[in-house]
């Protein structure tokens, strides 16, 4: 019990946070629910990124939590069904602004170690 | 996010997680998949579902909450299996919990809450403390009627200043009665606008010199008193005589408290005490003084403000050279309240202490009982902890499971102790003192005893828990597994521990018991250093001004004849100073001193047969004789208390040598007579000067000496009086019997706090009792065993008894260890204000021989029932 816990938060801890920071992307598009946002995000990454709904879903609540997202139950276009829409709020479009700069300084600080040569010349 | 929404939160989750689980399954069908394999397949897909939800609830945050959560409910499925057990845990606690908070209310609302119950931020009481003026120096006191004409005219912090003197004059022929001599913006000052019926004062009520002579009464006094009708508005009332037009009533929740039952204006002080004018002498202090802060500036603004007026007051003073000393004033300004009062606040903390510290103890012993419970719960629970605890919880988990158990029983007890809460602060006012009770008191409980009862309900939760987690904690896993719980799963140690606790506990409450029970014994045993059981005062008014000189001298003179005729009188005296008051002091000096090198000393101007007809013993020397001169500017002789000898000549003989009083009489010292406590009680007098009166004098006080009983002399003396002149309001008592009356309130306390002792010991017994049943229930099977290996019962009984008899013992020490200083803290704050002598072998052995016989008739049933072990039947469970 303890065990799995644990290994759950590891998990969490790895993809926290680049993962609230696609969720936020893909809301971009417009709204969404769960199941469409792991959809969107593995079929962009061509699979490459298997979305787990038991980070989903916690990474979800956490995002409406903050206020970065608002949720809502609204009935889908092409079904006669309901499901939990979540929708960007302004304060998630500047959280969205704020991480993109954040993984986007990351990246070149992984890139000027990786590839040394390559970033020196730009 | 909430944690009550939880549920709705939950709900929303669920449906969530189920439309989207839906979704997968419909395009896993769309894939071409057959339905019984699509839902199978949606699920592999989605994933672990509890896991999922569990993790969305570590983001809400509620996690903590939600564990809680489970911990109570399991709590209140545990407590509901043992229906008995958690209620006498209850039971036990809600009483232990109630009495403490409910003694709490009744000292909340009597020392901690300030008195009025309007805007109690802008109320302020004043205390002056003057130095180099009065006899005891350095004590706080009550202003002079000047002092308090200089803060309430020049004061611009305080925006109404009200000031007032409790006295207790007689009202009608009855007893004396609680009356405030107020200023007419009294009421107004202390939050109180409207009056219950009539009118409250109004300002030239409290013109100076031609006072109204109007009353207003207290609720309670005009029910108890005056028999609560209405008609009574416009009625006259006497109070020493003087007729008061009766104006209003005031409600008694008007205010937190009153301190007396009748109101009248303080300009009415000369009608009510003709013997001292405190109106017109710029050296009494008599009146107390609160006031409302302006606005605009705080206590500290005032204080500073304030004390400056008492400079300039004490210069004026000074300068004015009415008295020879160098007067000096510091102030303190407070809310008001009894514990904030700078002359008796040590002393109110140290009674709150005195009062809630053996209450404390008996909520302990309630805990060490629960704890008890808890305790045998958990042994029969081993193997249920076990196979948690087999199972992977934690035993962080495991003490959150019981730490749950015994809050959810302390707060239940907590919730009826509520009930107590209400009940018990009335209870004892009215045991005390049934008028009292409905004169003083509005209960109201407020934030701090809410506070303070959460404060006990913690305490009561962790402390009944510790040792039930301990328990758990030291669980062998295997042998509870297995199912062979050895008698080691409690240590021996544990139970003796409890034994022992109880022990020391009861035996603190005992003492306590002890102690008070044997106060009023003390009261009325006190000796103040003078006859208090046969001297009587003799209370008459007479106006003894130029003109009716002759008439007042034939009325004293018949007086004091017909007194001498009523058997059983022996004797009269005169004295210019009162029992029991604060005496001003005059400057005595020796020969050779100059006016301001004297020292203050308290004189008291007598009769020749003054220290006969009191009772005070001559240590050296002679008493007056009728030779001594009488004359006012001649020079006579003296009487010096031990202490003026002391203070004036630390070494050589009094006896021969002269003071020089401030007239410039020379006195010869005649005698010594024995230091009294005449101005308060248990405190010895300082230096005191006797001289001798002019037996043609009109002044002073009459005393008269009696013997036998002293119902028919008070009757006699009484008639005596009314016949010589019908005006005269006199109800003569001896000291005794007013100390008679204190005593028989100190026996009420006493009856309390015996009732608290005795519930206090019943629970140790109960515990000691219950703690043995237990050791010895799990200790069947070692008794078997050596049973069949030969012991005979005897040995049984005393292995039982002796573990019983050595914690006892123990206990008693520990108990000793924990009253003892208790004990020291008494002696040295009560001393002179209760008659509690601390410290004292009579106590402790009595108390001790109480416990030991308690705790072994505890011992008693537990070891007979270890010697009634079957041997066969304790070796069949082998």
């Amino acid at each position: 019990m303890t065990s799995i816990k644990e290994q759950g938060k590891q998990r969490a801890a790895v993809l926290q946070g680049t993962l609230d920071m696609l969720i936020l992307r893909t809301l971009l598009y417009g709204p969404a629910h769960g199941h469409q946002i792991g959809k969107h995000i593995q079929q962009t990454t061509n699979d490459f990124l298997q979305m787990q709904h038991g980070s989903l879903y916690p990474a979800l609540h956490r995002l409406e939590e903050r206020g970065w997202v608002t949720a809502k139950w609204e009935t889908a276009p092409d079904r006669n069904r309901e499901f939990k829409y979540y929708r960007l709020t302004e304060k998630g479009k500047k959280q969205l602004l704020v991480e993109e700069s954040q993984w986007k300084q990351m990246m070149e600080a992984v890139a000027r170690v990786m590839w040394p040569a390559s970033s020196k010349e730009s | 996010m909430r944690w009550w929404q939880i549920g709705k939160r939950n709900a929303d989750l669920e449906r969530e997680l189920r439309s989207d689980l839906e979704l997968e399954e419909e395009e896993q069908r769309e894939r071409g998949l057959p339905p019984e394999e699509a839902a199978s397949a949606a699920r592999r897909a989605f994933g672990n579902f509890s896991l999922i939800r569990e993790q969305t609830h570590e983001a809400w945050g509620l996690a903590p909450v939600e564990r809680f959560w489970q911990d109570i409910l399991h709590a209140l499925r545990a407590a509901r299996r043992t229906p008995l057990l958690s209620a006498v845990a209850v039971l036990a606690l809600a009483f232990g919990i109630g009495l403490n908070a409910g003694v709490f209310t009744l000292l909340n609302s009597l020392f901690l809450e300030p008195p009025t119950l309007k805007d109690q931020h802008s109320f302020v009481q004043v205390y002056p403390r003057y130095t180099g003026w009065f006899m005891r120096q350095d004590q706080y006191s009550s202003f002079t009627t000047e002092d308090y004409d200089a803060i309430r005219s020049r004061s611009k912090a305080l925006e109404d200043v009200a000031a007032w003197q409790v006295s207790s004059p007689t009202l009608e022929e009855g007893k004396p009665n609680a009356t405030v001599l107020a200023t007419c913006n009294y009421f107004h000052v202390f939050g109180i606008d409207r009056p219950l019926l009539g009118r409250l004062f109004a300002a030239d009520d409290c013109n100076r010199g031609s006072s109204a002579q109007v009353a207003v009464l207290s609720e309670s006094t005009w029910k108890t008193e005056l028999g609560g009708d209405s008609r009574i508005l416009g009625e006259t009332i006497h109070l020493n005589g003087s007729p008061f037009h009766v104006i209003g009533i005031v409600s008694s929740d008007a205010a937190n408290f009153l301190p007396g039952g009748i109101f009248v204006p303080y300009t009415t002080e000369p009608l009510l005490d003709q013997a001292r004018n405190s109106f017109n002498s710029p050296n009494t202090p008599w009146l107390a003084v609160a006031g409302r802060l302006n606005p605009e500036f705080s206590r500290v603004d005032a204080q500073s403000e304030l004390s400056t007026i008492m400079t300039q007051q004490d210069r004026a003073y000074v300068k004015r050279q009415v008295s020879t000393f160098n007067r000096k004033t510091a102030l303190v300004l407070t809310n008001g309240s009894f514990i904030q009062n700078p002359a008796i606040g040590t002393r109110v903390v140290a009674l709150m202490a005195l009062i809630l510290g053996p209450l404390t103890l008996i909520l302990l012993l309630a805990c060490c009982n629960v704890t008890m419970l808890f305790l045998s719960r958990t042994v029969t629970r081993r193997g249920e902890i076990a196979v948690r605890l087999a199972l992977g919880a934690g035993r962080g988990q495991l003490a959150r499971m019981l730490l749950a158990e015994s809050l959810l029983i302390a707060a239940f007890g907590g919730a009826i102790s509520i009930l107590l809460v209400y009940r018990v602060p009335l209870l004892i006012m009215n045991t005390i003192d049934a008028h009292q009770a409905r004169n003083v008191l509005m209960i109201h409980p407020d934030w701090r005893v809410f506070s303070y009862l959460a404060v006990l309900v913690v305490l009561a939760t962790v402390i009944s828990s510790l040792m039930p987690i301990r328990a758990a904690w030291k669980l062998d896993l295997l042998t509870a597994l297995k199912g062979r719980e050895g008698s080691a799963t409690v240590r021996s140690r544990t139970t003796s521990g409890l034994i022992v606790v109880q022990i020391a506990l009861g035996f603190a409450l005992v003492c306590a018991a002890v102690m008070f029970g044997r106060a009023p014994s003390l009261i009325t045993g006190m000796n103040p250093g003078f006859d208090i059981r046969h001297t009587i005062g003799v209370p008459v008014k007479v106006d003894t001004s130029a003109a009716n000189h002759a008439n007042a001298l034939s009325f004293y003179s018949t007086l004091e004849s017909r007194l001498l005729a009523i058997p059983g009188v022996q004797s009269f005296t005169y004295a210019s100073l009162g029992l029991f008051g604060l005496v001003p002091p005059t400057e005595i000096r020796l020969p050779g001193q100059t006016v301001g090198q004297g020292k203050p000393i308290s004189v008291n101007n007598v009769s020749g047969s003054f220290f006969s007809t009191l009772g005070i013993p001559l240590i050296k020397g002679r008493a007056f004789s009728s030779s001594d001169p009488t004359l006012p500017n001649a020079d006579s002789v003296a009487i010096v208390s031990q202490a003026f000898a002391r203070e004036f000549w630390p070494t050589g003989d009094p006896l021969g040598n002269s003071v020089i009083t401030p007239d410039n009489r020379r006195l010869t010292v005649v005698g010594i007579a024995a230091d009294t406590q005449s101005e308060t009680f248990t405190v010895t007098d300082g230096p005191r000067l006797y001289t001798l009166r002019d037996p043609s004098a009109l002044d002073g006080r009459l005393y008269v000496n009696f013997s036998g009983d002293p119902k028919p002399v008070e009757n006699a003396i009484r008639d005596t009086v009314k016949a010589l002149d019908h005006t005269q309001i006199i109800a003569p008592e001896t000291t005794w019997e007013s100390l008679e009356a204190d005593a028989e309130q100190m026996r009420s306390l006493a009856g309390i706090v015996l009732t608290m002792a005795s519930i206090g010991l019943l629970m140790a017994v109960i515990g000691v009792y219950g703690v043995l049943s237990f050791g010895v229930g799990l200790r069947t099977r070692e008794f078997g065993i050596k049973m069949v290996l030969g012991a005979d019962r005897a040995t049984i009984f005393r292995s039982v008894t002796s573990k019983a008899f050595r914690n006892t013992a123990f206990g008693l020490l520990c108990g000793v260890a924990l009253t003892g200083p208790a004990m020291w803290t008494l002696d040295r704050f009560f001393a002179s204000a209760l008659p509690l002598r601390g410290f004292s072998v009579f106590i402790f052995a009595v108390s001790a021989l109480l416990l030991a016989a308690v705790s072994m008739a505890a011992a008693w049933l537990p070891a007979l029932r270890a010697t009634r072990v079957d041997p066969m039947q304790a070796l069949r469970n082998e």
